[in-house]
């Protein structure tokens, strides 16, 4: 018989963080998550990715899901588990996600012929991270969740 | 709680090089000032184009996304375009992308000056 109650493990640590959907406050979440994967033990290459994409999932929460709402919230979860990070990112949920854009690879050849030179966020963050995986959130909005492994 | 705009742009002409001094973050904020910038030393007939990066610890998607866009005009303008001061992060971010590819990366400006030397 299973236990339905999740079973935290003791060493894991949780912060969560609450941003209103302004851009600028991606920095907050990257500074944060900074300073833990720092304490962690990551390496400093290590930490410049997680905060790449730790500022692209937060910008992409603010600008899309919330349509840059102030008064809508991303909520940032970090959990610092003895062997990774793991960071969620979700928002409310204005507008979900389309999947297509989770899953191309940008090249700058087209970039440079479109008027949107956008489109690196998502592509940065599966690059930049060791796990990526897109979901819906329970209360409906987009949700990101990245692991970092932590080498040893 | 200023957030918003962290960057300071500069033009300046050094060996017949046009520098464009980049202090801060390059993030959507930035869009003006860096196309500001580049249209002013263009004008000036600017051939060789150095964008000079200092104390950039953090550039998104978006100031890539401005970055590109200075690629496209300056393949247009038939100018040269190298770039100096990045981290080595954003060196590598910058051929993950491709831009690499368009701008020749230098780790400071020494270089680059010496660099464009070399293919005027």
């Amino acid at each position: 018989m299973s236990d339905e109650t999740p079973q935290h493990d003791p060493l894991e640590k949780v912060i969560e963080l609450r941003l209103p959907s302004k851009l600028g406050y991606e920095r907050v979440a990257m500074d944060t998550a900074s300073s833990l994967a720092r304490r962690m033990g990551f390496a400093a290459d290590r930490i410049e990715s997680l905060k790449t994409a730790i500022s692209e999932a937060v910008t992409n929460a603010m600008e899309h899901g919330n349509q840059q709402d102030a008064a809508m919230k991303v909520v940032v979860l970090l959990t610092a588990r003895e062997d990774e990070l793991i960071v969620s990112v979700a928002d409310q949920g204005r507008k979900p996600l389309d999947q297509d854009c989770t899953t191309g690879s940008p090249k700058i050849e087209d970039a440079l012929e479109r008027d949107d030179k956008g489109g690196w966020g998502i592509w940065l963050i599966r690059e930049l991270m060791d796990e990526v995986e897109f979901t819906t959130a329970p209360s409906g909005g987009n949700q990101v969740r990245m692991v970092i492994h932590l080498e040893q | 709680m200023m957030l918003e705009d962290e960057l300071t742009v500069s033009t300046r002409e050094r060996d017949g090089v046009a520098i464009i001094d980049l202090v801060g973050d390059v993030t959507t904020f930035a869009e003006e000032k860096i196309n500001t910038a580049y249209r002013e030393v263009t004008n000036n007939g600017a051939r060789f184009v150095l964008l000079n990066f200092r104390q950039n610890d953090y550039i998104n998607s978006a100031g890539i996304a401005i970055l590109i866009g200075i690629v496209t005009e300056v393949n247009r303008n038939s100018q040269r375009l190298a770039v100096s001061g990045l981290s080595q992060h954003f060196q590598k971010i910058f051929r993950m992308v491709g831009l690499a590819q368009y701008a020749e990366i230098y780790q400071d400006e020494e270089e680059a000056i010496v660099g464009f030397k070399r293919v005027a």
